[in-house]
């Protein structure tokens, strides 16, 4: 301001002459002089407005430039050093994941990435054209690609562009040596890990499957992603726009850390056995819709096992299922070959399908009923066609089965008594024990896909009525989860308690250091232990006498319930879901197993969870029982019914009277093809051969001359009995080995199959029972 | 007769200016030097001889009398526009990236719009400090100095060359408002300008999109906001006291040109805060000294000249941190005394040497003003003036 005024004052004084000066006589003044205008007040006042204007406006440039630098200083400085930096990363080994007994079920591999900074690349060889090709051949050589392929990356307009993911360490080597020997810079070759499944199939809905980034996208690889994917490494170099390192920058390296390792519950060889059984329930039922099996440890919710068909192979996740047929399959390119893989494949049936139960669902109205007092087994029951509210409910046997005890009504399954002792409990309380026993919510499994409460809910009775009631108190007309009915069983198995079913059993890291560990967990005690105990013995009583007869095995005490569901399409295209719950042993069980199987393709008659669905079981859960080394306890009737087996003797060399003995001693019997009235004849050969397992009532064949054995026609044996079949076959020559009990459902070889004379062929009966 | 003195702090902030500059250029473009022509001393060296001769220019004119050299303003004016029709024939003009706006001679090149620049500046002060009574008309007044901008602005809008537009146009107002133009009949002519600048950004759709790139030029980051983008990315490196001399990593050749138009955000980079509030401070010091010259001039001629060559230092320092800032949509301006420049810089310092000369009348004035004791400042002052003159 000081300055200001001086400077005013200063011009006024001397403007103020000048003016007057230059007024006074111009004409007298040279050129020059008028060319000597004197400053006026007028442009010192407008120079001086100009120097604070300009003043102003740089000021504020500076107020920018420091908005920049402190404002916006931190995310510019982030931007800038992404553009400034090459970073490279180094892919974690991704976690392990084992069964329970450390077994490994996906496995990362160490390989290489080969990789290329084109920009940096063409820049080296000058952007040599011939130099570039003869680089991209070399590598196309080692690589298996084609040569234009990587040309075409050498010529893109980035600094960091895969050429070669996972490829073999070897492989990596070579190009490693390669590029040494090159001097090539801009190439890459740094570690990374891929990821593999050595069971294949095995236990695909589980494990699920990864992505090229190894990011998982479907099972526990997906559930568990950021537990097993580690923390990725990097390299780090400051470069100049091309990508090339600048001189005075140093390369910098963070070591990747790798993933936790993860521990499921599931036994690989019960998940074998399960997956076996499931597939051979496929080929035997020609099931369209394919099926699960899940099996649990009820005494702590571990899922033991869980197979769901149709499956797939994790490690080519998107190759063509087997029993598709698209001449273009695009796999996860063709979004609609992807969407179809989603919804058939990839569906793990077991958590995300929901059925109705069916029948199985009985044990839970029992539970209620036994529980709250208002039966017990000798309590009298009538099964007979009931009607209500317009409805008639029949048995699955026409007309019911007469009058009865309550026991004997859930060993025959009988609908209208259930119906009886539901209306009993009452609504109000039936429903308790609908929805303490897990019904209405997700179990929590540690897999994706499982409908949330709301969709579970979506497809039950909101607001039940005594029809509601009724039909739910045989499993219709109401969908749960597979999931959800085998946690009922563990809580009816373990003395009442609704266990959280888990998948997951521990979390290590790559030293073996436990980062977490998973404890069973009691959602909730539903049942009392008596109750347990009484239902465990009706269902055993099941397996033993009732409906369940398909499933027993003699020596384990299984208990279980059988299932056949109405779908919504049954009337048109006779889509039933046959399903059959088991708990092993009766007495103290150590595991429940639950079949069920998507609408079998076999005779109308046959479509019954008792019928199809329960051999399932049973076979599987005397696999799962002899691996877990639980010991047989034979009944008296166990005895009386079994076939002992045999290991046929090594008679060949012998005369016929001595063979005669021989075989005598393991109470086989023979026949002689050739001289048989020369008791000192030669056996030349036997069917069967020597040390082969037959049943003690077999017929050796024995050869005297060398000939060529007999062959006989394998007959058709469909729906014979036990009498016939055998009879069918003795009379051929064969022997029989008998499986069950019942009609015959499938013979070890199909009819027409030319078989040698004495060969044993295993026949499998079925009781012909309903539900 | 009195020893004259220059302006001291004209001549020290501009000597510092240079000085800084120089160091900047080397620290800037070596990277670019050793890529591009394998030697990184290459434009250091190239602006090294060019500063010496922008010294020699600078004392050249400082000795000369401004008023001899205003009184041949209307041939330079002429020159001038020979040289911009020249320009933009094919052939003699040089074509660059599709504008003509340079003679090439070997190694030599020069911008007619420099000469232009100074041209006008000189040739408005000289006629305007015969008839700025007239100004206050505005079409006998104003209206045919501003037709002489618009031809040379027309030959510009020929080449094309917009920011010499900008700078001719806004130095020219400039000295007519400084000369007494009303400001009424600025703003009058405020509207017309308006659209017509409107209408010439649309012609071209680069424009349009510079435009844009400047309200957000991350969304251009590939394109046409690369460039400030890059310069962000350096300023915002710099923080407080700046990644040290020479540090720089945005003259990776991520800023194209990072010792022309965006020396500033490279020296923002390397010299913090700290750098940037130097030099501005040096500017400000410049722009003072030099409107203090305007201010002090023995005559009307000298307060103009003084004060469009201080306008238009100051402008193209302004424009040049307002583009690298993102402050203003991005146009081709060099940072005066830094941006590695060739012809343009003899131009500069010679300017500087007219300021200074100007100076030298200033303070003599002064000097006989406090000498001169009792005498009567007025004839004292026309008698200096004469001396002056005479000289």
């Amino acid at each position: 301001m000081k300055d200001r005024r001086y400077h005013q004052k200063k011009s006024l004084k001397r403007s103020s002459t000048k003016s007057s000066g230059s007024g006074r006589s111009p004409s007298d003044k040279s050129k020059k002089e008028v060319m000597d205008k004197p400053t006026s007040i007028k442009l010192k006042k407008r120079e001086f407005f100009l120097l604070l204007l300009f003043s102003g406006l740089l000021l504020f440039m500076l107020y920018r430039v420091g908005y920049i630098q402190f404002v916006k200083g931190e995310e510019y400085q982030k931007l800038a050093y992404l553009a400034q930096t090459q970073k490279r990363q180094i892919n974690p080994k991704r976690g392990t994941i084992y069964d329970r007994n450390g077994k490994g079920l996906a496995i990362s591999a160490s390989v290489d990435t080969v990789s290329v900074n084109p920009i940096g690349l063409r820049d080296e060889v000058k952007s040599d054209e011939n130099k570039l090709r003869e680089i991209a051949n070399n590598l196309a050589q080692y690589l298996d690609m084609d040569a234009e392929t990587i040309m075409k990356k050498f010529n893109m307009n980035s600094r960091y562009e895969y050429i070669k993911r996972k490829i073999d360490r070897d492989v990596g080597t070579k190009v490693r040596n390669y590029l040494s020997n090159a001097k090539i810079q801009s190439i890459y070759v740094d570690e990374d890990s891929k990821r593999y499944y050595p069971n294949g199939k095995l236990a695909s809905h589980i494990l699920g499957f990864t992505g090229v980034d190894d990011q998982g996208l479907s099972g526990i690889e997906y559930v568990l992603d950021s537990t097993l994917k580690g923390v990725p490494g990097k390299i780090m170099n400051e470069v100049d726009v091309l990508g090339r390192q600048i001189s005075f920058s140093n390369e910098r390296y963070v070591d990747a850390i790798d993933g936790y390792d993860v521990y499921l519950t599931i036994d690989e060889t019960i998940q074998h056995y399960a997956e076996k059984a499931l597939d051979q329930a496929m080929l035997d039922y020609n099931l369209k819709r394919g099926g699960t099996i899940i099996v649990m440890n009820p005494n702590t919710g571990e899922i033991l096992a869980m197979a769901s068909k149709p499956d797939f192979d994790p490690n080519d996740p998107d190759a063509m299922p087997d029993y598709y047929e698209d001449t273009d399959w695009g796999g996860f390119s063709d979004p609609e070959d992807s969407q179809y893989l989603w919804q058939t494949v990839f569906r793990n049936k077991a958590v995300m399908d929901t059925y109705e139960p069916g029948s199985v669902f009985k044990a839970i109205t029992a539970a209620a009923a036994l529980e709250e007092g208002i039966v017990s087994l000798s309590t009298p029951a009538v099964c007979r066609p009931i009607s209500l509210a317009g409805h008639t409910i029949d048995c699955w046997k026409k007309g019911g089965h007469g009058s009865e005890d309550f026991l004997h009504a859930v060993y025959n399954s009988c609908n209208p008594v259930f119906v009886n002792v539901a209306l009993q409990v009452g609504i109000d309380k039936f429903y308790k024990y609908f929805k303490i026993f897990g019904f209405q919510e997700r179990t929590g499994l540690e897999l994706q896909g499982e409908p949330s409460n709301e969709e579970y809910r979506k497809n039950q009775h909101a607001d039940p009525k005594e029809i509601d009631l009724a039909v739910t108190s045989f499993g219709q007309r109401f969908q749960i989860s597979p999931i959800q009915m085998i946690t009922a069983y563990a809580a009816i198995a373990n003395g009442g308690n609704l266990m959280k079913p888990t998948i997951i059993k521990q979390i290590s890291d790559s030293e073996g250091n436990i980062i977490k560990k998973f404890e069973p967990q009691v959602v909730r005690k539903v049942i009392s232990e008596e109750t347990s105990q009484t239902l465990r013995g009706i269902l055993e009583g099941v397996v033993a006498e009732g409906t369940g007869k398909n499933a027993y095995i003699s020596g384990y005490r299984i208990a279980g319930k059988t299932g056949t569901s109405e779908t919504l399409t049954t009337k048109t295209d006779g889509r039933y879901i046959v399903s059959f719950s088991a708990i092993a042993p009766a007495d103290k069980p150590q595991v429940c197993v639950l079949v069920v199987l998507d609408h079998p393709q076999v005779a109308m008659n046959l479509r019954t969870g008792g019928v199809l669905a329960a051999p399932v079981a049973g076979r599987l859960t005397e696999e799962i029982l002899e691996y877990l080394q639980v010991e047989r306890v034979y009944t008296e009737k166990d005895k009386k019914d079994m076939t002992q087996e045999v290991y046929v003797p090594n008679v060949t060399g012998l005369t016929i009277k001595e063979a005669e003995e021989k075989l005598k001693a393991f109470g086989l019997k023979y026949t002689v093809e050739g001289n048989a009235s020369d008791e000192n004849a030669i056996v030349r050969s036997q069917t069967p051969k020597a040390d082969f397992s037959v049943p003690q009532s077999a017929t050796v064949i024995l050869y005297t001359e060398n000939q060529p054995e007999v062959t006989v026609t394998m007959p058709n044996l469909h729906n014979k009995t036990v009498s016939e079949a055998t009879e069918t076959l003795r009379q051929l020559g064969l022997n029989i080995r008998i499986r069950g009990s019942g009609l015959v459902t499938a013979q070890q070889y199909p009819a027409g199959t030319q078989l040698k004379k004495g060969e044993v062929v295993e026949i499998s009966f079925v009781e012909m029972i309903g539900d | 007769m009195e020893k004259r003195e220059y302006d001291f702090w004209l001549l020290f902030t501009v000597l510092v200016l240079l000085g800084m500059g120089t160091v900047m250029v080397f620290s800037a473009s070596s990277y670019n030097a050793l890529y591009y022509h394998n030697n990184k001393f290459y434009f250091f060296i190239r602006q090294l001889i060019w500063s010496a001769l922008g010294i020699a220019g600078m004392l050249v004119f400082s000795k000369l009398d401004y008023r001899r050299i205003a009184s041949s303003a209307p041939i330079l004016m002429v020159i001038s526009i020979v040289l911009l029709i020249l320009v933009r024939i094919p052939g003699i003009g040089s074509n660059i990236n599709g504008a003509y706006r340079w003679f090439n001679f070997g190694p030599m090149s020069f911008q007619p719009s420099e000469l232009a620049k100074i041209s006008l500046i000189l040739f408005l002060a000289f006629s305007l400090s015969k008839n700025a009574d007239r100004l206050k008309h505005f079409f006998t007044g104003l209206v045919p100095y501003l037709l002489v901008v618009g031809v040379i602005d027309g030959l510009l809008y020929l080449e094309p060359h917009m920011s010499a537009i900008i700078l001719i146009t806004a130095v020219a107002v400039i000295i007519l408002f400084m000369a007494g133009a009303r400001v009424s009949h600025f703003v009058l002519l405020a509207l017309p300008v308006v659209v017509l600048g409107w209408q010439i950004v649309m012609s071209k759709p680069y424009r349009m999109e510079r435009l844009l790139s400047f309200t957000d030029p991350f969304k251009y980051k590939q394109g046409s906001g690369f460039q400030v983008v890059n310069s962000l990315y350096a300023i915002a490196s710099g923080s407080v006291f700046g990644r040290g001399l020479g540090k720089s990593l945005q003259k990776y050749l991520y800023l194209p040109e990072p010792h022309n138009d965006f020396i500033f955000s490279i020296l923002a980079e390397e010299l913090g805060f700290v750098g940037s509030l130097t030099v501005v401070a040096l500017f400000l010091l410049f722009i003072w000294r030099g409107m203090r010259v305007a201010m002090n001039a023995p005559d009307m001629l000298g307060s103009l000249i003084a004060g469009g060559i201080t306008s238009l230092i100051a402008l193209q320092t302004i424009i040049n941190i307002a583009v690298v800032t993102s402050t203003v949509p991005a146009t081709g301006m060099p940072l005066p005394f830094f941006s590695a420049g060739g012809s343009s810089l003899v131009f500069l310092m010679s300017s500087v040497g007219i300021l200074l000369n100007i100076s030298k009348g200033s303070q003599t004035t002064i000097l006989t003003l406090h000498k001169g004791g009792k005498a009567d400042p007025a004839v004292n002052h026309t008698l200096t003036k004469r001396k002056v003159g005479d000289y």
